[in-house]
């Protein structure tokens, strides 16, 4: 009986192993932020290339760099933001980026290349979006607000707002809107950011940085900090005139995400071709499109059919997010640690 | 009991959970004491900084505020437990009973927290059912506060209490209570003064099987919770996934395990014997709550339970 | 004695109706045709969505296949053996095994998932399916243990004196006598690691690592982000699936013990 039954249970397990294992496909790990791209364009490289993909995803650079530093190690493309492809290089984590294998690397926007500060020459990464997080009102729910990160400290809005689970965009803001740089490490500017991210953390539900774009979509948050691509996706179309997406006039945070190889990658050939693909005009239109943010490639924007939520020009405002090095983080972590815990 | 190969077949058991369990709370131990990697992991120096962190005033509120919720959650999960418990045990028709309460937990447990956030939520069922019979005009905020994370763990871990306390009214014998009646006591007096002391073991591990994994809490104050509800489980996570601190993480887990740990130990002593019997009985019932499978053996094994009385 | 059962029995039906009113709007939602919360119509679309085109969600499905039957697997033997050892001979160590045993049952499940990631990352290992395989053997392996220990007491050690006094050496005691006698116990389990390990999030949530996406964890980013419902249709499916195989094994339980 007991035989029987042992056999049966290792026949079954061989069989999934082996179905699971089976068709030695070429493999590629994406870790990836959620939403940034869209599946078909994924099933498409795949189909194209043969090469399958594995998607894993995360919603903030410090997600996504702990897992790496935790063990994480296994994936082969991973898109930072400018700061943490300052750390990662720092830390010795990217494998050198060979612009030779991505002939598509011409089409980026020069423009865009020379704001990069944090890998001069895309010795390390290789940009794929550029944009800001900014605030969506809901406008059949709130009004007569100024298009300010004030408005997270209007009463009547109490129990409706949520900013992102991400230290380096709310005490940006916070510091934005103090006149300060989002990459102050003043520790007296940090208290007096974090005092007015006290001020407003009364009036806001939750800080979250995954499903506030549902719950914005469904009607339960008026006022939502976030990527605009996320909140537009999850809004119903035909609704999209009552969102109102701004940046604040005080200034914002912003990001350039770029592609990057990890160091021990064993899939760098994949990597190449997927990064390659994915600055192929058509592609970086399709996913501009499906985003509804600008292209920083330049003949990817004679294929968009889309109107942007922004334009480059709306940026100006904006400040890159850049390494505050060890002791600012440190500072950052203990002031975020403060606003999370005590209330 | 005889000398054999019992230690033989006992090392693999041994080696694995001394590896794989022991060794990890060692190191969250050690880990607890160094100082954290500025960009992950420690750095090998001693220091108390995460103790000390700990006992900072603003991580009382977290920690209170923990407390509460899994006490209340845990008294409202029993109080509903205990009515229930007693009506299967005196139900003629146990095993249909016992499906019905297990029934609704063969889905994974993130799609029932997901099934609360659909009837919960803005457009949600009871939003729609309030509206459709006009006692509201707006949509009602029920999501994203204390209440919600509480309802949802109360739905999470009844199971988890009114398993427990079936088995141990069920091995109880009524025929006591109706004597008490007969001698005069009422109802309520007969059953609090003579149910009650006899099945304190059952009611002690319903209470500890459902406060435990409360009190660890980390998906529901994640998935329904809003800034007011956060809790020690949540800020483990964010210390070990997010801000890289370590230590932190570590000495918060092993705060959590003392508690535990002597908390189960104090009361397992408190109450004697009665309780380890009851405890051995605890984890036997967790295992058939938390496997829906294993109920078919309830049903169809005659020592389990199931269908005894 | 019906009169006197009247307040418990409003309690258990509130109960029920508390327990099952989920269940009843996944059910009511996997047939909605719109992708919002208000009902539009009746439509299966989900269900087609879910078994065409959710390369993803099978992906998670097969690992979780995978983790659940090789850890039960493993688990299974170790425990088993474990128990036996525990229940009737006498060792070093026996009572240390036992506390070691009750200790995951005391424990948040958080506590197990931060020590293992911590441990696995302080070793060096590399995050991912196998991480997750031996976190999962490490918390179903106590469950298999003390479900065939609750068996295993029933038993008389003079069973075994008996096997020996025939001419049985250990391995033929084990196999022919032992283990046949505890089956009850531990198909019982092996059921329940395989649904321990299908059911747990949170431990897996922190040792996953690149490609080891469970069905839970897909589950949980599925609910976090874009959330389609073709979850909707999931779970119905799976509680039907359960449903199904508790009703097999019922009968296959039944037929062992009638043996």
């Amino acid at each position: 009986m007991f035989k029987k039954f042992a056999f049966t249970a290792i026949l079954v397990a061989v069989t999934i192993l082996g179905s699971a294992c089976g068709g030695a496909k070429e493999k590629l790990y994406l870790y990836n932020w959620t939403y940034y791209i869209p599946e078909d364009v994924i099933k498409d490289f795949s189909k194209e290339s043969g090469i399958q993909v594995i998607v894993d995803a995360y919603s903030s650079n410090e997600e996504m760099y702990n897992k790496l530093v935790a063990g994480g190690s296994g994936y082969d493309i991973v898109v930072p933001s400018g700061d943490y492809v300052s750390i990662m290089i720092a830390e010795g984590l990217l494998a050198p980026m060979d612009l030779a294998k991505i002939p598509n690397f011409k089409n980026i926007d020069p423009v865009a290349l020379a704001r990069i500060g944090f890998d001069k020459g895309n010795k390390n990464s290789v940009p794929f979006m550029m944009g800001a997080a900014g605030i969506s009102v809901n406008t059949t729910r709130a009004s007569g607000y100024e298009r300010s990160w004030s408005i997270f400290e209007k009463p009547e809005l109490k129990g409706r707002m949520t900013m992102l689970d991400d230290m380096r965009e709310v005490l940006g803001g916070a510091l934005k809107y103090l006149g300060y740089s989002v990459n102050d490490t003043d520790p007296a500017h940090l208290e007096e950011a974090r005092q007015v991210v006290e001020r407003w953390k009364p009036n806001l539900v939750k800080f979250d940085a995954e499903a506030f774009a549902r719950g914005f979509a469904g009607g339960e948050f008026w006022v939502v900090q976030g990527y605009a691509e996320n909140v537009f996706l999850e809004y119903e179309e035909a609704r999209h005139a009552e969102i109102d997406f701004f940046f604040p006039t005080e200034g914002m945070p912003m990001y350039m995400d770029s592609f990057c190889i990890l160091k021990g990658a064993k899939n760098v050939d994949a990597a190449y071709a997927f990064i390659n693909f994915m600055l192929r005009p058509d592609i970086a239109a399709r996913v501009s499109d499906y985003l509804m943010l600008p292209s920083p490639n330049v003949p990817a924007r004679a294929f968009m059919t889309v109107a942007p939520n922004y334009e480059f020009e709306d940026l100006e405002k904006g400040e890159f997010k850049e390494d505050l090095g060890l002791e600012g983080l440190k500072l950052y972590n203990d002031v975020w640690r403060r606003i999370r815990v005590g209330n | 009991m005889k000398r054999g190969p019992g230690g033989l077949y006992a090392t693999p058991a041994i080696v694995w959970l001394t590896v794989f369990f022991i060794a990890p709370l060692f190191i969250i131990v050690l880990y607890s004491f160094l100082r954290p990697g500025l960009r992950g992991g420690v750095e090998w120096s001693l220091t108390f900084d995460a103790y000390r962190a700990i006992a900072n005033p603003t991580f009382a509120k977290v920690t209170l505020n923990t407390i509460v919720v899994a006490l209340g959650a845990t008294l409202v999960t029993l109080l509903i437990a205990l009515p229930c418990g007693y009506y299967m045990a005196r139900s003629k028709n146990q095993t249909l009973l016992l499906l019905l309460v297990i029934i609704p937990f063969w889905t994974n447990f993130l799609i029932r927290i997901y099934a609360w956030i659909a009837i919960l939520g803005n457009e949600g069922f009871l939003n729609d059912m309030l509206q459709a019979l006009g006692l509201t005009n707006d949509s009602i905020r029920f999501l994203y506060n204390r209440w919600a994370v509480a309802l949802v763990l109360v739905y999470t871990y009844l199971p988890y209490a009114i398993l427990p306390l079936f088995s141990t009214i069920d091995k109880f014998d009524f025929s006591l209570l109706e004597a008490a009646r007969d001698l005069g006591a009422s109802k309520f007096g007969a059953i609090r003064r003579v149910l009650m002391p006899n099945i304190k073991g059952g009611v002690l591990t319903a209470f500890l099987f459902t406060f435990i994994p409360i009190f660890g809490a980390y998906a529901v104050p994640l998935l329904v919770g809003g800034t007011e509800s956060y809790m020690l489980g949540n800020l483990i996570a964010d210390e070990l996934t997010k801000s890289r601190n370590w230590p932190l993480a570590s000495a918060i887990s092993l705060v959590i395990t003392l508690v535990t740990t002597i908390g189960v130990m104090l009361l397992v002593r408190a109450n004697g014997a009665n309780v380890l019997g009851g405890g051995k009985e605890a984890s036997e019932a967790k295992a058939e709550q938390s496997a829906p499978l294993l109920n078919a053996s309830l049903v169809a094994l005659p020592h389990s339970g199931g269908g005894a009385s | 004695m019906k009169r006197r059962s009247s307040f418990s029995r409003a309690v258990f039906i509130g109960t029920i109706v508390f327990l099952f009113m989920p269940l009843f709007v996944l059910v009511l939602y996997s047939f909605n045709e719109s992708k919002s919360g208000s009902w539009t119509g009746f439509s299966l679309r989900w269900y087609i969505k879910l078994f065409s085109d959710s390369p993803d969600l099978w992906r998670a499905f097969g690992n979780s296949a995978i983790i659940a039957l090789g850890s039960a697997l493993v688990a299974t033997v170790i425990g088993t053996l474990g128990a036996i050892g525990v229940n009737w001979y006498r060792f070093r160590l026996r009572s240390y095994l036992r506390t070691v045993t009750f200790l995951p049952m005391i424990l948040p499940e958080i506590i197990i998932g931060v020590s293992l990631l911590i441990f696995f990352s302080g070793l060096g290992f590399k995050l991912g399916l196998f991480t997750v395989f031996v976190a999962h053997v490490s918390f179903n392996l106590p469950f298999v243990f003390l479900l065939v220990l609750a068996r295993l007491e029933e038993f008389d050690f003079s069973i075994i004196e008996a096997a020996r006094d025939l001419g049985a050496n250990d391995t033929q005691t084990l196999m022919k006598v032992i283990v046949p006698m505890t089956m009850p116990g531990i198909v019982s389990g092996f059921l329940t690691a395989v649904t321990l390990s299908l059911e747990d999030f949170v431990i897996t949530f922190f040792v996953t690592g690149p490609g080891a996406t469970t069905l839970p964890l897909y589950v949980y980013s599925a609910i976090r982000f874009g959330v389609s419902p073709v979850i909707n249709a999931l779970s119905v499916v799976m509680i039907l699936g359960t449903i199904a195989l508790t009703w097999s094994m019922r009968n296959f339980l039944k037929y062992i013990a009638a043996k």
